[in-house]
């Protein structure tokens, strides 16, 4: 059976938690997803218990700074914000999958996150365009984002 | 009178955040000490006495869980107040830490106003509060 698309859940949940925690927004701009000299950034999570799944998001070194500038209430060009820039994806991204645990599994279940990953990407990630129903890709004040859920096991199965 | 605070979370952006949420509520705070995790945390207790704890869950090397298991068994820490702020959305889970002797929770993201209720009864606010009073929280968890 096809699961539900879970693109909408990801950008609702994406979109809010940037604006409630650092007053940040998707607009719609075209994407710039192929410019070369940019950094890039992967980021994974992933949950157990009951069920299983893992949440990737490949990010700009800029949209990082940003998040961490706006975080933290420095300028982007600040040390700290440049400093905690990882720190701040990866702690972004430990509230968005608790966000998304509870939005797909509800709020009946215990579920352990995994600590975040983060690394440093030697080229731009392979964006897609393509109708994915567990990808969300988001312009956050000029910064292309993608994330993508992909879902795991039942309990026992990883 | 002041009171000095645990900060305890892996990610050295939310310790930032919470001590300057907490600067910027008025909240009654002298020391804020740090640690990124839970063996970390228990240095940082033997070295100093705290009025109040706000503990992340998931973190490397001794979680939340396993830190507020181990204070609560400890005769000289147990009675210190451990305000959890997590994730979580899990309401099993928010029980377990409440039977298990956490004194409230605050769910990531959460704005200062929600900090500052949690925090006030137990470290008080300065006269020149910069934050307006938000509704009193009589259920903390």
């Amino acid at each position: 059976m096809m699961q539900p698309s879970k693109t909408a859940t990801l950008k609702t949940i994406f979109s809010d938690v940037l604006a409630n925690m650092a007053f940040m927004f998707n607009d719609d701009d075209d994407l710039a997803l192929s410019e070369p000299e940019v950094t890039w950034l992967e980021t994974a999570i992933g949950y157990r218990g009951p069920w299983s799944g893992e949440l990737t998001l490949w990010c700009t070194r800029g949209f990082a700074v940003l998040l961490s500038a706006n975080l933290l209430g420095v300028d982007p060009r600040d040390d700290d914000a440049q400093s905690k820039s990882e720190d701040a994806v990866k702690e972004f991204m430990n509230i968005i999958c608790g966000q998304l645990v509870t939005a797909i599994h509800g709020s009946e279940q215990v579920f352990d996150l995994t600590i975040p990953v983060i690394q440093e990407l030697a080229g731009p990630p392979a964006f897609t365009e393509v109708d994915d129903p567990n990808l969300a890709t988001l312009c956050i004040e000029g910064n292309p984002v993608q994330l993508c859920y992909t879902p795991g096991d039942a309990a026992g199965g990883d | 009178m002041s009171h000095d605070v645990l900060i305890v979370d892996d990610s050295a952006t939310i310790r930032q955040m919470v001590k300057k949420t907490m600067e910027m509520a008025g909240l009654n705070v002298r020391n804020v000490y740090e640690a990124s995790n839970g063996i970390e945390a228990l240095a940082q207790l033997a070295d100093h006495d705290v009025a109040v704890m706000m503990v992340d869950i998931n973190m490397p090397t001794m979680n939340g869980v396993q830190l507020l298991t181990r204070i609560k068994e400890n005769q000289r820490l147990q009675d210190i107040p451990i305000v959890i702020a997590s994730t979580e959305g899990s309401q099993k889970r928010i029980e377990q830490l409440s039977d298990l002797g956490a004194y409230g929770y605050v769910r990531k993201p959460f704005q200062p106003e929600q900090l500052r209720d949690v925090l006030k009864p137990l470290v008080g606010v300065k006269d020149d509060a910069a934050i307006e009073d938000g509704n009193a929280q009589d259920d903390l968890f």
